[in-house]
């Protein structure tokens, strides 16, 4: 039945979320979370005898190793220092501005469930604030023709926040897992270590088999095994599968040189399989119950993630030496969040201690998911229009050379 | 048939840019030559150090047209070097005394269209390109 379950969401997803961006102009995540729905306990699924929990972390953890390999590969370390000054420091300032704010206001509001400490609910939802959609993003720029230094901004920091929202969550799980500051430092530093030296070889080895073969389809089998074992190699030995996944990208990536796409290509045509399987389970774990018992909570967190990333992105660009054009604007760009933080809420489903935790992340997310997508999309629009970058592109030489970069 | 003696029948010369060029450079190469489909990188002693092909370049210079893109294209998007930062460094080159046949499948899996005929310092001796080895093959016989 679960077999049969994960054709249907996929399939029916996929057409549910086309339709809707055909027909509707919604994103295509919404058609992917309401398909989910349809299937969660208290439509079909309790009818049909569905126990989402249990079949579908083996298929989120691994999927989540899969996103996580291609955020750690997005970037070498020369294409870092190319980013620039300001587009770094405004990113590590968005990522701190919506981390803080969202836990500032989660323990001042005394969120917590049973079996956590009292900022364990804020931490969690901390961490999972930090990260943005890219895809989003990206298709406004494409939209609207977006050109100039703001668009270069949003770019270069929607495809690097995630690697920080990553790290961030991975050490908030660990210090939930040891239940304690103090008790937490030596399973937090075998967690975070493991992770980076086990990740980092597997990088090394998976870049010097990847060489030897030279067919595609060999080497998609070569690296989504790897990415498989390091997360199975995770789960037995008790270090962060996510942050594994992560350096394994990277380090493949920096030992693959610029030119790596061999080692990326195949995999990020499994990227948006991922995040229908991501969405139509947020869909599968949905309740309508908790979503309206916690409405002000979903609130809340949209309220304190945007500010926080607005006002975190302003003070880190300025620092960073950015023109008020990029600072005022660019958390406004930074809105929408999607499919990884989705992933990440899913994953705590698989531990029992978590459920709890877990139910409500999953809501929260769903519900802003919904909201970052729609309002996310008009503060970017809003943004750019605001930075004089709109239609930037059609400047009479459309389709010409993007200076972007330059 | 050995790659020297199909250089001597058929002889093209490769095209080649400098590492520290910049891709626009790199482009009007591309260009200036429409029947060259890669194009290879020399360092100052004029040895093979990468390659470039058409459309890897044209899709760094259009990605602004592209809808969607991963976060390794994102990030390639705005942080565009010179050549030497998106060349291949992997370049699969063939010795004059080495047969055609020998290592054709090889150059055909990487998918690149024209294959450099290298000495023993890897300096450039000429290079054979995919469309004359296929006008050969459909000739009429005699």
């Amino acid at each position: 039945m679960e077999i049969l379950l994960i054709g249907v969401l996929l399939l029916a997803g996929l057409a549910f979320g086309t339709l809707g961006s055909h027909y509707f102009g919604v994103p295509r995540v919404v058609g992917y979370i309401l398909i989910g729905m349809l299937f969660s306990p208290d439509l079909l699924g309790d009818y049909l005898g569905l126990d989402a929990a249990r079949w579908t972390q083996p298929l989120v953890a691994i999927a989540l190793g899969i996103v996580a390999y291609l955020i750690g590969g997005a970037a070498t370390v020369g294409q870092l220092r190319r980013l620039g000054v300001s587009i770094i420091t405004a990113t590590v300032g968005k990522v701190a501005g919506a981390f803080l704010l969202v836990f500032a206001g989660f323990v001042w509001m005394g969120v917590s469930v049973p079996d956590l400490p009292g900022w364990g609910v804020p931490l969690v939802l901390a961490a999972l604030a930090t990260i943005t959609a890219p895809a989003a993003i990206v298709a406004i720029i494409h939209q609207y023709r977006a050109r100039g230094p703001l668009t270069t901004a949003l770019l270069g920091m929607v495809a690097m926040d995630d690697a920080l929202g990553v790290v961030i969550f991975s050490v908030a799980l660990a210090l939930l897992a040891a239940d304690g500051l103090v008790s937490a430092l030596p399973l937090v530093v075998w967690e975070i270590v493991a992770a980076l030296v086990i990740g980092g070889i597997g990088g090394w080895l998976i870049e010097r088999i990847s060489r030897l073969l030279h067919e595609h389809e060999l080497r998609l089998v070569a690296l989504i095994g790897a990415i498989v074992l390091l997360v199975g190699l995770a789960e037995a030995w008790h270090f962060s599968g996510l942050l594994a996944a992560m350096t394994l990208g990277f380090t493949a990536r920096w030992f693959g040189g610029v030119h790596a796409e061999r080692l990326f290509e195949p995999v990020e045509q499994l990227e948006e399989m991922v995040f229908v399987l991501f969405f139509t389970f947020a869909g599968l774990y949905f309740d309508l119950s908790v979503a309206v018992e916690h409405g002000w909570l979903i609130l809340l967190f949209f309220v304190l993630r945007a500010a926080g990333q607005v006002i975190g992105s302003w003070i880190g660009a300025r620092l960073g030496g950015a023109p008020p054009a990029i600072a005022n604007n660019v958390g406004l760009g930074m809105l929408p969040q999607g499919g990884v933080a989705v992933g990440m809420a899913l994953m705590l489903e698989g531990q029992p201690r978590f459920a709890e935790v877990a139910t409500l992340a999953i809501n929260i997310i769903t519900a802003s998911t919904l909201l970052t997508e729609s309002i996310g999309a008009l503060a970017a629009r809003f943004g750019l229009r605001r930075a004089g970058e709109l239609n930037a592109a059609n400047g009479g030489h459309d389709g010409g050379h993007d200076d972007e970069g330059k | 048939m050995k790659a020297s003696n199909w250089l001597e029948t058929h002889p093209a010369r490769a095209v080649t840019v400098a590492p520290d060029a910049s891709l626009p450079e790199a482009a009007a190469l591309f260009l200036e030559h429409p029947e060259v489909r890669d194009i290879y990188v020399v360092d100052e002693k004029g040895r093979v150090c990468g390659h470039l092909g058409f459309r890897r370049l044209a899709g760094l210079l259009l990605a602004h047209l592209r809808p969607t893109h991963s976060r390794r294209q994102l990030v390639e998007r705005v942080t565009a070097g010179a050549v030497r930062e998106h060349m291949d460094e992997h370049v699969l080159c063939m010795r004059p005394d080495e047969r055609i046949s020998e290592v054709f499948h090889h150059h055909m899996e990487r998918r690149v269209e024209d294959i450099p005929v290298v000495d023993a310092d890897r300096r450039l001796l000429g290079v054979i390109r995919v469309a004359d080895l296929l006008r050969k093959a459909i000739e009429p016989a005699g």
